[in-house]
């Protein structure tokens, strides 16, 4: 094992463990802001992998949409509602323990299936050894709008679909007019408009 | 020429639906219009414009475009007219509901195209991506539905189950799918199939790990315990126009899934598969029978109902004969059919300002309009499995595959829940005729949405008398 | 489509066209509709089967046999309807629409004022329908359906009256007995399709000498022959179906029934289906000694002790009814020695005189005002003349006297007795030889008492005695000729004809058992046989028995109570009936109801209803109650399910 291997498998390991400590402060941090910070950091791990995986370009994406936008307007929204968590993390301490028992249990399971034991990593190609010239962005622009031009037009509705749900959920109507609706106002009765309230009277 | 060429393009129908969706967007958006007529005329247009050039194309040999990705199969041929016309029908009835509770019009229109059309690239789908891609169009509009109603805390807080439901399965599938891929080094279904063939044990176990995920994320879109806890809250707090949208068509395209995944994708690991169906077959039969019982909600006990249908409906799957596939495939065709009559029925009866939805709202409807009544009566013997509606030899084909693949223990136990389940959809016939109604004016719907009803009511009835052409077209889909 | 088919068709649907019509438009059809659209129903039906007979009888048109159409299918094995046509069955077919027109045409009559007339009408033309396509099948399957069909008729003419208790009593007797055969009669079916593979005739009888040889473990280590098996279930059916000893306690309660219903279907014509299974399957029987000698034996004791109880019955109809009894026993019994033939001569014959004698006993009983005790009655000839003739011509011909009609026929059986080698055809000998004394003795002691004797009746009644309507005695004289002179003009044909005669080629009898052919050696025409007979022991005997019933009855009237009195035990015995009826209901109604009542109240109420059948709907409502608390409606409980779902098939698979 040389060198270079050691010092891989040193950027590798604590990017990893970056990204699974960071992930897990997101659940559990108190503070929504804390969270999404969190959440932050655990995208920049999650490009250093990638980036030592030799997709640079995923990585680069990674950093700019998520980090750049996405979790920026989150923070933004997060910050200007407020939100007070306290309440529920009643339960979640109530049900921690079973929590913790069922992921030990599919964690196991994990390791059990991917390790070397069961595995040899030798039948799993690896990626790496290109030449110094290789684009990683432009081999991808070549096979997805190529070969892969049917799943991109698939994303593509897809995103038109969210953008429309979105709006659909939210967009209510062109502000507020005052125009009447004849057939609400028939369907109104006595009992919906006045409440005869008994007072109990100044007699004591 | 080019237009025989076009007619002969196995992706027309998608493409088709997909420029007539973007059509109804623009019109939506751009013309005035009273009530939507425009719209909802355009939607129905795009509906049947799909229906008849799938028709066109029933003939057309199997066929795989775009790279591997995308297939064109007597199965998908089947699935995606069935998808089409149900949808056909879901929007006639629809129509006076939404209007009438003040749902978007357009927005409904055009989310049940897009997921329309997601239904149809999932039953295309031939490779890993576009299958989750599909499965994401189908179901995100889906999500937006039920929170179309905007005044209903009900319907978002049945959307956001639904939802925060739908991401977890849908990692679940996702990460089921990378493990596939990571098995295989392949996204396409014909080389994962020919690479599970011939596999080292390590990555075998590897497959299987990442079957169980992949099987949960389609089993939670088909509804079957033990991922079918979305499935009661969303029906019920769903507009009921939007439940008989989810309730109909998406299950055709999630045994789709199945059919792509299991069947074709990895029928080395028939045995393994084959086991973790009987499981969910067991609890959605049992489950969804027993649990039925005590509802009051009439929309609940139809979603308790569906559980134990599509439970029906894998022991087909699992018999893993070409024979319990087809009765499958023809158990949930039936089952769809049955479902819109069911969803449609309440649908056509729920009036502004008195939604049927108990099934004490029900009661006496015999008196109120007897030939809406009878044919309530005969989607229901047919969801109970009696001759001759479509819904017994729906049954009988599944417990024949069973008896045919030796597993008469499970033919047995599906028996005696059928007869627990009869009990529940009997008692709504019980309610319908013979118990006095609360509310005596007559129903009165428009002749056309009486002739939907019926045509689809009596369809329940002649498939059951006549099933063979249906039955046919089934084992077509999966002639080996 | 070919012209014997198109009256085949015909005969038998006529008759169910009738029926339907009047069954179900009975509210809107008179009575006079209702009568007549089924008596021109069954007439034409009549006067096409005589066209039939003479076609296949006479004009020598080969034995026609064909099938309709395919009824149903099971497995690979077709169903067919289809027909028979050959002398045995078209002779049937003349004699059952003969019975039945003139019992219909009869029934106009004595039915008058019934409240069920369209209903009754509809009934008999039902059944003149069932014995048809009864008569005419061709295979077991058919054979079976008008067996059932005649069974279910049967059950709901006696029950016609279903007012009166004793008629439903005796209609539920009669199914329940009938079914016992039944169960016989289809397992024999079964065996027969279980051995062959298949039911038509032909195949059947083509492979039967082969069946003979093949045997069957019907108790553990145990061999049967398969043939004697298949026959002797058959048989039992017959002994259901033609009130055989011991499954005859049904048909004297039928009399329960409307009178024309005792005629048609208890004497003349459904009774007689068992004789004319056994003939049918003659090419079976022949092959199997074991089931003759049990056909044999119990047809004769049929013969002597059902006729003995006839002494002692002073309901009329019940005399005849009892006779009936000893008549078919007669009829079995000549099957038994595989004299077929005069099987069959016997069943024509007894056909015409007793349905002769039971119009007769129905016009007597018309005139009584439903009175049936013949110790009521006496001296009728004086007001009655055309039926006290009538009836007079009927007993000779029961008594065997020659040369009426069952003079020729009984004559017959008891010579091929006689002359019979099978096992028991002694003790069938001195059975039947008894059975002629005693057969005319209760006869005219009938006779004796209803028309002779001194009048016994009240005043009311006697003020009211005429002679009935021409519908009622015009069939009684047009049944009283044959009954006269049908054995004169028969009898060299159907058992003497060396050329097969009438009955043809339907019969199939093995050489060394045709006992008729031996007798047919000395036969030299019918009047000849009939001046013989001065000089034969049954004739002497019917005639003591005559003699005897005049003694007794005209000579010395209290001559019966001085012996009822000495011989009281043997005089109780015959009218409990030798304690069949007692013991079935001791038995078998007692004991299946005691059984009846455990199984009900231990395995129904306790077992089923309580444990499994509300105990499965409260355990599902348990559970139900108990599951439906899962769906909390928590969010996180849903996903936490999902995980341990996963969790859960993952562990399942990959350990």
């Amino acid at each position: 094992m040389n060198l270079a291997q050691i010092f891989t498998d040193l950027v590798f390991f604590s990017f990893a463990a970056i990204l699974v400590g960071s992930a897990l402060m997101t659940i559990i941090s108190r503070n929504p802001v804390r969270s999404a910070l969190f959440l932050v950091l655990a995208f920049f791990a999650a490009t250093g992998l990638w980036i030592l995986l030799e997709v640079e370009f995923l990585g680069l994406i990674l950093i700019l949409v998520y980090v750049g936008a996405v979790m920026t307007l989150f923070l933004f929204v997060v910050m200007t509602l407020n939100i007070d968590v306290e309440e529920q993390r009643s339960s979640f301490v109530r049900y921690l323990p079973f929590a913790i028992v069922i992921v030990a249990m599919l964690v196991i399971l994990m390791v059990y299936v991917i390790s070397p034991g069961h595995l040899n990593p030798s039948e799993l190609t690896t990626t790496g050894g290109q030449p110094v010239n290789y684009s990683n962005t432009t081999e991808l622009g070549m096979v997805l709008y190529t070969d892969y031009a049917y799943p991109f037009e698939l994303a593509g509705i897809l995103l038109l679909v969210a953008i429309i749900a979105a709006i659909s959920l939210t967009f209510h109507g062109k502000g507020n007019n005052k125009t009447q609706n004849p057939d609400q106002q028939i369907l109104i009765r006595r009992e919906d408009r006045i409440r005869m309230v008994k007072m109990q009277g100044d007699k004591k | 020429m080019l237009f025989e060429t076009i007619l002969t393009y196995p992706a027309t129908p998608e493409i088709f639906l997909l420029g007539m969706t973007c059509i109804v967007l623009l019109a939506d958006l751009f013309i005035k219009q009273q009530e939507k007529k425009i719209t909802y005329w355009l939607s129905q247009f795009a509906l049947v414009g799909t229906a008849v050039l799938v028709l066109l194309l029933y003939n057309v040999p199997s066929t795989l475009l775009f790279n591997g990705s995308f297939i064109w199969d007597k199965t998908a041929a089947l699935m995606q007219f069935a998808i089409v016309a149900i949808n056909f029908f879901i929007l006639i009835y629809a129509r006076e509901y939404i209007r009438e509770r003040k749902i978007p019009q357009g927005e409904y229109y055009l989310l049940s195209l897009f997921s329309v059309l997601g239904m149809l690239v999932l039953v295309s789908a031939y490779s890993l991506l576009t299958l989750y891609l599909g499965l994401e169009l189908l179901s995100l509009p889906l999500y937006a539905m039920v929170a179309l109603q905007r005044d209903s805390t009900e319907c978002a807080e049945a959307a956001m189950k639904y939802f925060v439901t739908g991401a977890l399965a849908s990692g679940m599938l996702l990460y089921g799918l990378s493990m596939f891929y990571g098995a295989t080094q392949s996204l396409n279904i014909t080389e994962i199939a020919q690479v599970t063939s011939n596999l080292s044990s390590g990555q075998e176990l590897m497959l299987i790990f990442g079957l169980v995920f992949i099987i949960a994320g389609v089993v939670f879109k088909l509804g079957a315990a033990p991922f079918h806890m979305w499935v009661p809250d969303v029906y019920q707090g769903a507009p009921t126009s939007v439940t008989l949208f989810v309730g109909t068509a998406p299950k055709i395209a999630a045994l789709a899934m199945v059919v792509r995944l299991l069947i074709e994708g990895t029928p080395a690991l028939v045995h393994q598969w084959q086991e973790v169906l009987i499981l969910i077959a067991v609890l959605s039969i049992a489950l969804g029978n027993v649990v039925a019982i005590v509802q009051s909600n009439l929309k609940r006990m139809l979603s308790y109902s569906a559980i134990a249908h599509v439970g029906y409906m894998s022991l087909g799957l699992l018999a893993a004969t070409p024979d319990g596939y087809a009765s499958a495939l023809f158990y949930m065709l039936a089952y769809a059919l049955m479902s819109l009559g069911a969803f449609g029925m309440l649908v056509l009866l729920s009036k502004s300002g008195a939604e049927v939805d108990k099934i004490g709202d029900l009661r006496g409807l015999n008196t109120r309009n007897p030939w809406l009544a009878f044919m309530l009566l005969l989607v229901m013997f047919s969801m109970a499995g009696i001759p001759p509606m479509v819904g017994f030899f729906a049954k009988l084909g599944v417990l024949e595959a069973l008896i045919g693949a030796h597993m008469v223990w499970l033919a047995t136990f599906a028996l005696v829940f059928a007869i627990i389940g009869a009990y529940y959809y009997l008692n709504v016939v019980k309610v319908m005729y013979f118990e006095e109604p609360e509310i005596q004016y007559p129903i009165v719907n428009r002749p056309i949405i009486n002739v939907a009803i019926s045509v689809n009511c009596l369809m329940v009835l002649w498939l059951g008398m006549f099933p063979s052409g249906l039955i046919d077209l089934c084992r077509a889909a999966f002639a080996m | 489509m070919n012209q014997l088919q198109t009256i085949i068709y015909a005969i038998v649907l006529f008759p169910l066209l009738g029926s339907t019509i009047v069954g179900l438009w009975n509210k809107k059809i008179s009575c006079r509709g209702a009568h007549w659209v089924t008596t021109i129903g069954v007439a034409i039906s009549f006067v096409l089967s005589l066209y039939l007979c003479y076609q296949i009888v006479f004009a020598g048109v080969p034995t026609y046999n064909f099938n309709a159409y395919i009824w149903g299918g099971s497995g690979s094995y077709q169903f067919n309807i289809g027909f028979l046509l050959d002398n045995l069955s078209t002779t049937m077919l003349v004699v059952v629409n003969f019975v039945s027109l003139l019992v219909h045409i009869y029934s106009i009559g004595y039915m008058r004022e019934d409240d069920g007339y369209q209903r009754f009408f509809s009934y008999i033309s039902l059944f003149t329908f069932a014995m048809l396509m009864l008569v005419s099948a061709n295979n077991f399957l058919q054979l079976y359906f008008g067996w059932e069909g005649v069974g279910l008729v049967s059950y709901l003419l006696i029950g016609f009256w279903f007012k009166k208790e004793t008629a439903n009593f005796g209609s539920l007797k009669a199914f329940i007995v009938n079914r016992v055969g039944d169960f016989g009669f289809i397992l024999g079916i079964a065996a027969v399709f279980n051995y062959v593979g298949n039911v038509d005739y032909v195949s059947v009888f083509n492979i039967a000498p082969s069946l003979a040889t093949q045997t069957m473990t019907v108790f553990p280590h145990t061999h049967w022959s398969v043939l004697t098996v298949i026959c002797i279930l058959l048989f039992i059916g017959a002994m259901g179906k033609s009130a055989q000893m011991p499954l005859h306690v049904w048909l004297p309660e039928s009399m329960e029934g409307p009178t024309p219903i005792s005629a048609l279907i208890h004497a003349a014509t459904m009774v007689t289906a068992g004789v004319y299974m056994v003939a049918r399957m003659s090419p079976l029987y022949e092959f199997s000694e074991v089931a003759l000698s049990v056909v044999l034996i119990v047809g004769a004791t049929g013969a002597l002790f059902t006729g003995i109880l006839a002494i002692v019955q002073n309901d009329i109809k019940r005399v005849v009814a009892y006779s009936t009894l000893s008549q078919l026993g007669y009829m079995v019994a000549a099957l038994g020695v595989s004299a077929y033939a005069a099987g069959i001569f016997h069943l024509f014959t007894h056909a015409f005189f007793k349905a002769l004698l039971f119009l007769a006993a129905g016009s007597v009983i018309i005139a009584m005002h439903h009175e049936q005790d013949m110790r009521k009655m006496g001296n009728l000839r004086k007001y009655m003349p055309v039926t006290y003739v009538c009836f007079l011509i009927g007993a000779l011909a029961l008594a065997a006297i020659p040369p009426f009609a069952g003079f020729y026929s009984k004559d017959a059986i008891i010579e091929a007795i006689h002359h019979a080698l099978i096992p028991g055809a002694s003790y069938a000998y001195y059975c039947v030889l008894l059975g002629t004394f005693v057969t005319a003795f209760y006869i005219f002691r009938a006779f004796f008492l209803v028309f002779h004797t001194e009048e016994r009746m009240d005043e009311h009644t006697r003020a009211g005695l005429r002679e009935s309507t021409w519908v009622v005695w015009l069939p009684l004289v047009l049944l009283a000729i044959p009954s006269a002179i049908a054995g004169i003009f028969l009898v060299g044909t159907i058992l003497y004809s060396p050329t097969g005669g009438l009955l043809g080629t339907s019969i199939f009898i093995l050489p060394q058992n045709n006992v008729l052919a031996s007798l047919a050696i000395d036969y030299h025409g019918p009047l000849l046989l009939a001046l013989d007979s001065v000089f034969s022991l049954p004739c002497w005997l019917a005639v003591g028995g005559i003699f005897v019933a005049w003694l007794l009855y005209i000579k010395f009237p209290r001559a019966p109570a001085y012996f009822v009195e000495k011989f009281s035990l043997i005089y109780k015995v015959l009218l409990a009936k030798y304690g069949f009826d007692d013991f079935n209901q001791v038995v078998f109604a007692r004991g299946s109801l005691k059984l009846a009542k455990v199984f009900f109240e231990v395995g129904d109420v306790k077992i089923l209803d309580h444990d499994l059948v509300d105990g499965s709907g409260r355990f599902i409502a348990w559970c139900s109650a108990n599951l439906r608390k899962l769906q909390s409606g928590y969010l996180y409980h849903y996903a936490f399910a999902m995980i341990i779902g996963v969790l859960v098939l993952l562990a399942w698979l990959l350990w």
